[in-house]
This record gives C-alpha cells, sequence and structure tokens, in this order.
C-alpha cells in the first residue's frame, strides 16, 4: 500500500513539475497573469505530493513496512521511533525524497511571497525551479526510486547507519544541510529569470538577496552542526577534517558568502554586477557537485552514501546547467557591464572586491584539494590525497585575510577617502588588535607567529565591528532626544541588514579566534590503565574506576567510568563509551565532553580488555572550541535581524515600483 | 577583451576540465580506505618478538617480507593462520613472514602458538601504534613488502590460497617457479 501511493505521488509529482515549468516558460514570454497563476498552483501540487510522499515514507519506516525497498535497506524493528523518523535521510533514495519535500516547502514560500508582484519575472523563476524540481522528482521516479516493491519481503532490516543513530544532533544536522541546500536553488532561479528577461532592475535583486540569506543561513548552521556532530561522536578530537563531503558543504557556502558581500556594492555602486550574479549561480552549481560527491560513489569519504547509478545523472545536470548558466551569462554581458568604477584602492568597494576575490582564491583552493586525488588517478593513475596538511596551509592566511577584510572595509569609506580619514577609522581597531596580540603573548610566550597574526586580526576586527555598532546608535542619539534602549531598538530596526551583517560578522570572528586558539594550546595524552590508576594531563587528574556494559535493543554499550579532579576539586564521573551496533563490526565511541568555562575536557574510550582490567583512553583540553558551538544563537540572531520583513506597505512599495 | 568573451573563456577553462576529471572517477569505491604507506618505503620500525628479540621491520634487507596483523579473537585470523604457516614452510629462503599482534595479550598468543606451532616470529605492539603506522582498520590484514623495503600491497580481510600466490608471486623476484 505504502509502496503503490508513494509511487503514485511521486509520478503526481514529475507531471506537475513538469507542467508547472512549460506552463510558467510560457506565461513569462507572452505576459500572461493566467498561466503565471496555472504555474504557481502547478507548484503547490508539485509541493503536496512530494511532502505527502516523505510522509508516506515516514508512516512506512514507523510501521516497518518491509514491503518498501527503502525501508528493507534503512529499517529495523530494533529501532527508536526517533531513529525510524531520521532514517528518512540515512541513505540515498530517501535523501533525495526528503530533498524534493524541502524543495517543495520553498517553492510555496517563494510563490506566495511574490504572488502578485514582479509579473515580468516571477514566472521565468517559477519555470526554473519547476524544471529544477522535476529533475528531482524524475531521479525519484527511476533510478533513486525508494519506493520499489521488495519481493520476498523480509522479517527485519538493518537500521540506518550507526554514525546516524549515536548522537541527537544527526537529527538536526542533515535537514539544516538540506535546507542550506536546496534553498540555494531559489537565488538560482531568481538570478537565472533577470537574465532569461534580460533586464537587471535593482527591485527584481531584492528578492535575490533575502532568497540567498535564508539558505546561506541554514548552510552555515548546518556545518557548524556536522562540526558539533564529528566532535561529541568521531572521538578523535577534531571537528573538521577537509572530508571531501564535508568541502562539499563549504563551498556553495563560499559562494553565496561571496554574492552577500558583492551585492552590497552592485546595489550601491552600480559595479561587479558580474561577480553577484556568477556567485549565486555558483553556489547553487556547487550544491549540485556536492550532492555528486556524496551520492556518486566518486568520493572517498566516511560520509558517502554507496556506489549508485545516479553519478552520472547528477553529473551530467551539473554539466547541462554549468554550460547553459554560462551561455546565458555571456549572451547578457551587455547588461553586466558596471555602471562606474573603482576610484580609490581606498574605497570600501575595493575592500569588497579584494574580499570577492579572496572567496573566489579560497573556493578554489578547496575545490582543487577536494578533486586532487581524481587529478592524480586520471594522471598518474595512482590516487594522491592531499590531505589536511594542504588545507589547513592553504586555509590558514586566506582565513586570515579574510577576517582583516572583514574588519577593514566597514572603516573605509566609499568612493574617494582621504588617507587621513582612513588612518583616523583605523587607529584605534589597529591599536586594540596590536594589543590584543600582545595580550596573548603575555599569557602565553610559546603562542606561534600565526596565532598571534590570527588573534591579532580577529581582535581588530572585533572591535571595527562593535565600533560600526556602537557608531550606528551615536548618529541616531545625535539627531534624537530618547532614551539609549529605544536608540538601540529603533537603530536595529533600520538598520536591519547592516546591524544582522555585523552581529554574524561577530560570530565567524569568534569561530576563526577559536580554530586559531585550540590549533595552538590543544592538550592531548593517551594512557592505558588498569582500575584505580590514575593519569594526568594539565591540571586535571584522570582516576579509572571501572567498566561496564549497557544492553539496548540495537547497540551494546561499554562504558569507562573515570572520576575527574581539578586540582584537589572533583568534577565528577566522565564516561566515554563505545557503541556495538548489530549492523556494524567497528564500534562507534561516544567522547565525554564537559564544557568548562572557555573549554573542553574530553575524554574518549579508545579500547579495553574484558571485564575492564584495562582500557585505553585518550584524553584532550581543548580551549576555545565551545565558542564556535556559542556562535551558533549569533548567527541565528545576526540572520533573524537581517531578514527581519519590513512593514508591508514599505516591502510592496518597493516591489511595485521596481516591477 | 569583451566580457562576453572573458566569460566564456574562464567558463570553459573551469566547467570542462572539472566535468572531465568528475567522469574520470566513475567506479570508485566511496568507503575504501586509501593505503599511504602503498609504493612507499617502510621507515624503520622497531618491536620486540614474543621471544624478546628486537625485529626490524623496515629499511633494506635481502629477501621480500609479509606483514600478517592478526590476535587470537579473530576466528577469521586462524582460518589464515594454516595457509600462512604453509606459505612460510614452503618459501623459507625466499620470503620472511611476520605476524603482528593486533589488540590481544602476548600470553593469549603465545598459548596459541603452543598448541598450533608456528613458522615465523609474532611481533608485539603496544598501544597498536604499528598498526596505526600501517593503518590497519581490523584483523586480519597482510601487508607485502619488497627486499628494497618499499610496500608493495595490503590485503584486507582473509587471504585465500588463489589471492596469497598472486601475491607472493609479485613480491619475489622472477615469481615462485
Amino acid at each position: 500500500m505504502h509502496a503503490t501511493t508513494g509511487n503514485t505521488l511521486i509520478l503526481s509529482s514529475v507531471a506537475l513539475a513538469l507542467a508547472g515549468a512549460i506552463l510558467s516558460f510560457s506565461a513569462g514570454r507572452h505576459n500572461s497573469p493566467t498561466g503565471t497563476k496555472w504555474g504557481r498552483w502547478c507548484a503547490y501540487g508539485y509541493a503536496a505530493t512530494m511532502v505527502l510522499a516523505n510522509l508516506v515514507m515516514v508512516r512506512a519506516l514507523l510501521v516497518d513496512d518491509f514491503s518498501v525497498s527503502y525501508v528493507a535497506q534503512v529499517g529495523s524493528r530494533s529501532v527508536p521511533t526517533w531513529v525510524s523518523v531520521v532514517s528518512l535521510w540515512s541513505s540515498l533514495e530517501g535523501s533525495i525524497l526528503f530533498w524534493g519535500a524541502i524543495l517543495g516547502f520553498y517553492m510555496v514560500g517563494f510563490c506566495k511571497q511574490l504572488e502578485n508582484r514582479y509579473p515580468k519575472f516571477v514566472p521565468y523563476a517559477n519555470g526554473v525551479l519547476l524544471l529544477n524540481a522535476a529533475f528531482f522528482a524524475i531521479v525519484i521516479a527511476g533510478p533513486a526510486n525508494p519506493f520499489q516493491i521488495m519481493d520476498p519481503i523480509p522479517l527485519d532490516g538493518p537500521g540506518p547507519n550507526p554514525l546516524l543513530q549515536n548522537h541527537i544532533l544527526m537529527v538536526v544536522h542533515p535537514p539544516l544541510l538540506y535546507l542550506g541546500y536546496v534553498g540555494m536553488s531559489v537565488p538560482f532561479s531568481i538570478a537565472i529569470a533577470a537574465l532569461l528577461r534580460g533586464e537587471l532592475t535593482s527591485g527584481w535583486l531584492k528578492p535575490l538577496r533575502y532568497w540567498t540569506m535564508i539558505p546561506w543561513t541554514f548552510l552555515t548552521l548546518g556545518i557548524i552542526v556536522g562540526a558539533w556532530w564529528a566532535y561529541e561522536v568521531l572521538g578523535w578530537g577534531g571537528y573538521w577534517a577537509w572530508d571531501p563531503v564535508e568541502n562539499a558543504s563549504f563551498l556553495p557556502w563560499l559562494a553565496a558568502t561571496g554574492y552577500l558581500h558583492s551585492t552590497v556594492v552592485q546595489e550601491r555602486k552600480g559595479i561587479l554586477k558580474v561577480w553577484t550574479l556568477t556567485s549565486v549561480i555558483c553556489a547553487f552549481l556547487l550544491t549540485i557537485l556536492g550532492t555528486f560527491m556524496t551520492r556518486s560513489g566518486v568520493f572517498n569519504s566516511v560520509h558517502s552514501f554507496t556506489q549508485s547509478s545516479i553519478g552520472p545523472i547528477f553529473l551530467g545536470f551539473l554539466a547541462t546547467t554549468a554550460i547553459f548558466s554560462m551561455a546565458l551569462l555571456a549572451m547578457r554581458s551587455h547588461l553586466l557591464e558596471d555602471e562606474g568604477t573603482i576610484e580609490s584602492p581606498l574605497s570600501r568597494e575595493s575592500a569588497f572586491l579584494l574580499n570577492n576575490l579572496i572567496f573566489v582564491v579560497f573556493t578554489f583552493t578547496v575545490l582543487i584539494g577536494t578533486v586532487y586525488p581524481l587529478i592524480t588517478e586520471a594522471i598518474k593513475g595512482v590516487k594522491l590525497s592531499v590531505g589536511e596538511p594542504y588545507f589547513n596551509q592553504m586555509a590558514t592566511p586566506i582565513g586570515i585575510l579574510m577576517v582583516f577584510l572583514m574588519g577593514i572595509g566597514p572603516v573605509l569609506p566609499w568612493g574617494r577617502p582621504s588617507s587621513k580619514d582612513v588612518i583616523r577609522g583605523l587607529l584605534m581597531p589597529a591599536s586594540i588588535g596590536l594589543l590584543g596580540a600582545i595580550m596573548t603573548i603575555l599569557l602565553e610566550p610559546s603562542t606561534s607567529t600565526t596565532t598571534l597574526l590570527a588573534l591579532g586580526v580577529c581582535t581588530f576586527a572585533a572591535t571595527v565591528t562593535a565600533q560600526e555598532l556602537i557608531n550606528l546608535v551615536r548618529s541616531r542619539r545625535a539627531r534624537h532626544l530618547e532614551p539609549l534602549h529605544t536608540s538601540i531598538q529603533k537603530t536595529f530596526a533600520s538598520h536591519r541588514r547592516k546591524v544582522g551583517g555585523y552581529i554574524v560578522h561577530f560570530a565567524i570572528i569568534a569561530i576563526v579566534a577559536a580554530i586559531a586558539g585550540n590549533k595552538t594550546w590543544k592538550e592531548s595524552v593517551e594512557a592505558s590503565l588498569t582500575p584505580g590508576k590514575d593519569f594526568q594531563l594539565g591540571e586535571y587528574t584522570f582516576i579509572y574506576k571501572e567498566t561496564v556494559g549497557e544492553s539496548h535493543p540495537e547497540k551494546f554499550s561499554i562504558l569507562a567510568s573515570f572520576e575527574v579532579f581539578h586540582q584537589d576539586s572533583t568534577l565528577g564521573a566522565m564516561q566515554p563509551k563505545l557503541n556495538y551496533y548489530r549492523s556494524q563490526r567497528e564500534p562507534i565511541g561516544t567522547p565525554h565532553v564537559r564544557t568548562i568555562g572557555n573549554q573542553d575536557i574530553y575524554l574518549s574510550l579508545l579500547a579495553f580488555e574484558e571485564q575492564g582490567r584495562r582500557v585505553v583512553v585518550k584524553a584532550y583540553i581543548m580551549p576555545m572550541v565551545p565558542w564556535i558551538w556559542w556562535s551558533l544563537p549569533i548567527i541565528m540572531l545576526g540572520s533573524l535581524i537581517s531578514l527581519w520583513p519590513r512593514r508591508k506597505s514599505n516591502a510592496l512599495h518597493t516591489g511595485v515600483v521596481a516591477t | 577583451m569583451s566580457l562576453r568573451t572573458v566569460i566564456l573563456l574562464v567558463g570553459s577553462a573551469i566547467i570542462v576540465p572539472l566535468i572531465m576529471i568528475l567522469a574520470s572517477g566513475f567506479g570508485n569505491d566511496p568507503h575504501a580506505i586509501p593505503f599511504v604507506l602503498q609504493g612507499k618505503k617502510l621507515p624503520p620500525l622497531e618491536l620486540l618478538s614474543l621471544d624478546g628479540q628486537k625485529i626490524s621491520l623496515g629499511g633494506k634487507r635481502t629477501k621480500p617480507i609479509v606483514v600478517n596483523f592478526w590476535s587470537t579473537w579473530c576466528e577469521p585470523c586462524k582460518a589464515e593462520h594454516i595457509l600462512l604457516q604453509e606459505a612460510a614452510r614452503n618459501l623459507n629462503n625466499k620470503v620472511e613472514f611476520y605476524g603482528v599482534i593486533y589488540q590481544d595479550t602476548p600470553e593469549k598468543t603465545r598459548e596459541y602458538l603452543q598448541q598450533k606451532g608456528s613458522e615465523y616470529p609474532h611481533l608485539i605492539d603496544p598501544n597498536s601504534s604499528v598498526a596505526m603506522d600501517f593503518g590497519i582498520t581490523g584483523v586480519p590484514e597482510t601487508v607485502f613488502i619488497s627486499a628494497e623495503g618499499v610496500v608493495l600491497h595490503k590485503h584486507l580481510g582473509v587471504l585465500t590460497p588463489p589471492i596469497l600466490f598472486k601475491q607472493l608471486s609479485e613480491l619475489v623476484p622472477g615469481g615462485l617457479n
């Protein structure tokens, strides 16, 4: 029953997406409001059928209907309910089905927001979105069909990948990433609509920024939550390994971040138009590349799904979309000519241009490092990976330069500023940055030059950001006699985009500082202990007590108990675990992580002997890592402020005037 | 140069090679673990054997070597043990064989070898550091090293007679016959 219903819904979604795409493009060409309306209804229909198909799959997983191929592949009678639900995105076919539903939600949101606005552009954008939806629906109906009928029907299934079952963060990490990936389809559609229409009005580019900001926020949160999950589960005391699939999420993030900066200059000065549109298009193409990386079997990664036949289909889609976009950009190149020039190398627009260059360099650095094993295999016949040292070596100077520009940009005035103005603006933040570096070396004399530079630049950028926010409030207070909290509230309300951006800058600075500090000051020790023995790490003492076993329906866990002391006072027990899942030979660890101030104590169980006679553990002191996780609510706050809608009358006015 | 030409040139220079490189990777196993020592000279690695002798695995030597990672708790390793004993007996003058004890105690290993016998030394690897150097992900795994000390191949899982014969034929200069 589930399989038949699911297949019917998927086939309906294919038909609706294709019909909607044809109707929308035709409506755009003939300026037909009726065609636009029908195209929109097809989009709603696609969303409804796709969401229903997902619900059917969730139900099949919950009731253990092993006659459905995907349930037979990832379902299990012994897993908890929440694991059954998240199994939806645990494997290839289900994850694409989930992708289809998210695309449906985005389409509904986009159509609803722009229902009666921009009639010249919306049908084209809907058409592009629906074509994209049709592609995914066809993949789901054909090569990645999760609703195939099993014969014979198995009595039970293996359950999803144990890594997915091991931590609750896995419930949120994939959906956040998918919301980021899939959402990039909307700005792509907006950009392509502008190019197809042959008009680049600033009014139409407003929704472009809004609809990039939404997936950008989800992608950022998804990447950080993924790093957090790796930190809490994999037990190696790290959070980012430059794995191809991790890079797959970072690449579109870089392109989208480049766009969010470039668009500021385009709106203000009418320059960097090629950068702006290319960044948005690249962000989308890189999400497809990421999907290809995860699902084609071409890249070695712990995150990869199994080998499948859909790799060539995704590569074909990527190639077609990339070539079509490039051709369209070339055809409309006359619209992309800059309306002005950069007047001074000391201007804000110069900083933005340099910033864009850095994002491009970073994107290529990561891309080349990721595909390097394929290049060497194609040329030399040997698969050689560049590994973490290459990425760290390249990312460190680029990251420092990026934060430096984050600091210098807001200080530089637009146009042709005098060097005196620039020096005056930079003096205080640069001095505080220098002071930050000096304080660091006084407190930690062994700090490396790179870390000193990174922390100094972070302090500089944070000072500039704080100074800019204070200046915004101060300039309002100079004009209005009102209480401070009212000034802050009104400044935030009237400069949402700027304030939101600066708040996000704070979070990014905190992340960069945390990475730099942790890399330098991280300490670790490995110990092999019998009960009652202890080992020391920094000011902490770890005493091994005992090892116990815990049986669960889906796994068996080994817990090693330690009592931890900081100097003479006890911090209580820490219990790192090794989990043996029914479906996996190798155990999966659950390190015990305890946050104390701005550092983590991280204890990982590596091996044990029978009856806990001996255990091998690795302990880490991870300074500043909590800053990375604390940045999550800051990013959310900044993004929310930036995205918060203006009063309806204003927004409508803008849209109507622009069309 | 016009903007149109720049877009077409730069776009093609990126898209075409990228798609070709990505297409070249089809057929790979995404979960295959790359073996970093493959084709490289083994660094000097000194271990103690069960009878207390110091044995070095790295460096140039007169014969190629086979290093088998195993443990007594691994049933497939025990099955493989019989095959390796026979190979070591027959190729005594052509190949050196070593066992490396993986996450197991010397006492249990000694006890097992006393019952089953052994034609070659078994080395103790405290804290699995040598296993980590060899990128061992589980047992049994067997590494084949040339007389020049170059790591030629690592076999994951149980060795069968045809696999072992093929690997040894490639390892011994002039083949086994």
